[in-house]
């Protein structure tokens, strides 16, 4: 039994590929989407037959009409609708009677406009389901394909873009026509580029797993505005960057929407939506971009040039100062100027002027022309030690632009090593850039931002690894029991479990609890005390009781049996003071360790990727500095240990001015092991070790104290 | 006023409107799927109804009519 997605994989081959479209609602009327959108497909030369359906026209633009679509005789691949909402599920089930399995419904006055709207989106989706249907939008601006073996306007864009290796993927269809124009004035030209719309039926996961296997496309961008599965997304990214190393470039709208829950917890409050998204973006490889104009700098970088083999850049510049900016640029996004070979600095100071500087920066000063450019280039790409030139240009009086642009060209397209180049300016250097542009080479307002692009490619390029995960082994029994206690706190209306519950929840799944007892007597509390050893904590346990500290119900470092006997006392004295409605169950006596560095481990479930696990410094740390990292589980060895090594606070961990490395490898564990827990148990809403302590390299790492919220 | 008469003169104006012979026009034709009406002629046709019949409409509720029939339908509920 084939499955909606897998239906959606081999229907979308006939919305890309139609031998035969249907505008299902056409007209003459010049200036409306049902008109313009029959003309684009005409204009850009489709590869196939038209048919213009329309209950008025007996012809357009010359093309016979057809009243409805079920009075065409031929097959028909691809069906347009562009009548009102209102009426498309009439055409869309004339549609589904006639055989036909691909749709784009251009129309708005769907979900986005209401409930009644949603009426409507809910019945073309159930046609579509009955007749094994699948389309794009509603909603939509359309879908073009610009391969020659189909070259498919189905828009009401304004033109159809150049032919190019770029996907562009959008929920806007208003972006589509802003990103269109931008993009032809840059010259980028585009293998697919659709509007989704709604995404009521095809999702942006289905285009992603197209996308995939085009061999049109060798970057993959999208604008989003909100993330509906995911899960789906992560695992889509993962399996393209993986088995086809195509990159995904995502410009998330939304950034700055409230996400952050009201502080249940640390992890709550500082897990907003947005911070979530980027984690699991950057977890699962796509490349997360602020705007437009960095999403198609970055685009340009990976679509136009080969990928560098190394990080190492050689800069050519007629100015000194633009020269030095790119090296601050360089070094900062982590590249290295090149150390230009002996050979190369002889030849460079052999054909350039005196004055010219032939280390790197290789300035070929003001008055250069193209031949000095020539040199300087060709001797850059030719030095093993460089993997990969910047071209800055300045306009002075002498400099031919037009010709460095050609030579740019001329000379880099013998080497597989990538060029990027910045002609600074805009008037007299647009001649070149426009040279630049036509030949496929990344061009650049800005010098600096020939390093961000370089940079990110070639950190993608590193990146790109098989990703195996290996679950953590934890017991069945562990699952079973873990659950039970959660199910029975859930019917009970419990909203948190007490700390005893908690720990015990975190000791089912392997993660270290120090020996605890409940002692509900001063003279018991003294038993687990002496059982234990000094120094002691005490902490009052009640399913009634959230922030034990405010109400007096923890008392730190007990020394001796007395001081237990005082605490316990001062603990139930002090509740039933403060909170006397409060039910204790008893107080809660372990061990203190007070060596350490103490960390904060979290988890929280998220509407869009299930859930999402925490981990950061404690104290000031997470509080002040909110220096935390965010991954989505599961989470595999060495996505754990990325996730403990990327916070800024990392050297404390690792061991810094003479103090000893601490137990990072058990650290990574207990994350393994609470991604495992809620992943089992999604009735965990919020959770919090904090702290988690952990001592010296070797000796463990325990959970000090630990919140579950359900 | 018998349904038929009044269904009569709703297709006249239909025909009117839409530029189109009465004979094309079904009972049951919807105005936008059947005979083509777009939103400017739709707004037409609930202005020529109402000139027509002498009323004045709940024009929200005009507007969501989608075939002739129902068009007679609401049309009588005004005149009846």
């Amino acid at each position: 039994m084939i499955t909606r997605a897998q239906l959606h994989q081999q229907n979308l081959k006939k919305i890309f590929y139609p031998d035969s479209v249907a505008i299902v609602g056409a007209n003459k009327v010049a200036g409306t989407v049902p008109c313009d959108i029959l003309m684009n497909i005409l204009k850009a030369d489709f590869n196939g037959i038209v048919f213009p359906v329309s209950p008025k026209e007996k012809f357009i633009a010359g093309v016979k009409a057809y009243k409805y679509v079920v009075d065409i005789q031929d097959e028909v691949d691809l069906a347009i609708l562009v009548f009102p909402s209102s009426v498309c599920h009439m055409a869309l089930e004339q549609c589904g009677q006639k055989g036909i399995k691909s749709a784009i419904i251009i129309s708005a006055g769907f979900k986005e406009v209401g409930k009644d709207g949603l009426v409507l989106e809910n019945q073309i989706k159930e046609i579509a389901v009955r007749y094994d249907m699948s389309f794009i939008g509603p909603n939509c601006l359309g879908v073009i394909n610009t391969d020659p073996q189909s070259k498919i306007n189905a828009s009401f864009a304004r033109r159809m873009p150049d032919e190019g290796s770029i996907a562009f993927l959008s929920q806007s269809g208003a972006l589509c026509t802003a990103v269109l124009d931008y993009a032809y004035a840059k010259h980028i030209g585009f293998s697919k580029f659709i509007s989704f719309g709604n995404k009521a039926d095809i999702s942006e996961i289905d285009l992603l797993y197209y996308l995939k296997d085009d061999p049109k496309t060798k970057v993959i961008l999208m604008y989003l505005e909100e993330v509906t599965d995911g899960v789906a997304l992560m695992e889509a990214a993962g399996k393209i960057i993986t088995e086809t190393r195509k990159p995904i470039l995502i410009l998330k709208a939304g950034r700055t929407s409230a996400g952050a829950s009201a502080a249940a917890s640390h992890t709550g409050s500082l897990a907003g939506s947005d911070e979530i998204c980027d984690a699991a973006f950057r977890q699962a490889g796509i490349i997360r971009c602020e705007n437009i104009e960095e999403m198609f700098n970055k685009a340009i970088a990976f679509a136009y040039q080969p990928i560098p083999k190394n990080n190492r850049v050689a800069i050519i510049t007629n100015a000194g100062g633009p020269g030095v900016l790119t090296t601050d640029a360089v070094i900062r996004q982590g590249l290295h100027l090149a150390k230009l070979s002996e050979e190369t600095t002889a030849i460079l100071k052999k054909s350039l002027p005196k004055t010219a500087n032939t280390n790197n920066p290789v300035d070929v000063i003001g008055d250069a022309r193209a031949d000095r450019y020539n040199i300087a280039m060709s001797a850059a790409f030719k030095d093993d030690n460089v993997d990969g030139v910047f071209v800055i240009l300045t306009p002075q009086s002498m400099t031919d632009i037009d010709l460095i642009a050609r030579e740019v060209a001329k000379v880099s397209s013998h080497y597989d090593k990538p060029v990027f180049t910045s002609f600074m300016g805009e008037a007299d250097v647009a001649v070149g850039i426009d040279v630049l542009q036509r030949n496929k080479i990344p061009h650049y307002i800005l010098p600096e931002s020939m390093a961000v692009a370089f940079s990110t490619v070639y950190n993608f390029s590193q990146s790109v690894n098989h990703r195996t995960f290996n679950p953590i082994d934890i017991e069945e029994t562990a699952r079973v029991k873990a659950n039970r206690i959660l199910d029975s706190a859930i019917s009970t209306g419990q909203k948190y479990l007490t700390e005893n519950e908690a720990t015990q929840i975190l000791d089912f799944y392997g993660l270290p609890v120090i020996e605890n007892g409940l002692a509900q007597s001063a003279d018991e509390a003294v038993s687990l005390a002496v059982r234990f050893g000094f120094p002691i904590v005490m902490k009052v346990m009640s399913k009634d009781i959230v922030h034990k500290f405010d109400v007096g119900g923890v008392v730190l470092n007990i020394q001796s049996e007395q001081e237990a006997r005082n605490a316990y006392m001062a603990i139930i004295e002090n509740v039933h003071r403060k909170l006397p409605s409060a039910k204790i169950d008893g107080v809660m006596v372990r061990k203190m360790i007070s060596v350490g560095e103490e960390v904060i481990l979290g988890a929280k479930r998220d509407p869009s990727f299930g859930s999402v696990v925490m981990f950061g410094l404690g104290g000031i740390f997470v509080e002040v500095f909110k220096d935390v990292a965010f991954r989505i589980p599961p989470i595999g060895e060495s996505v754990a240990k990325s996730m403990v090594e990327s916070i800024k606070g990392y050297p404390l961990l690792s061991g810094v001015r003479g103090s000893n490395p601490r137990d990072v490898a058990g650290i990574v564990q207990c994350i393994r092991r609470l991604s495992q827990l809620v992943t089992d148990c999604p009735q965990i809403r919020e959770l919090d070790i904090n702290p988690l302590i952990v001592l010296d390299e070797g000796k463990g790492v325990f959970v000090a104290d630990a919140k579950i919220m359900l | 006023m018998e349904k038929v008469d009044i269904g009569e003169r709703v297709k006249s104006v239909v025909a009117k409107v839409l530029k189109m012979n009465i004979s094309e026009i079904a009972d049951g034709a919807n105005f936008v799927f059947d005979l083509g009406a777009d939103s400017m002629q739709s707004l037409e046709l609930v202005a020529g109804f109402e000139e027509e019949f002498g009323i004045e409409m709940d024009e929200d509720k005009a507007l969501r009519i989608q075939t002739v029939e129902d068009a007679v339908l609401f049309i009588a509920g005004y005149l009846n």
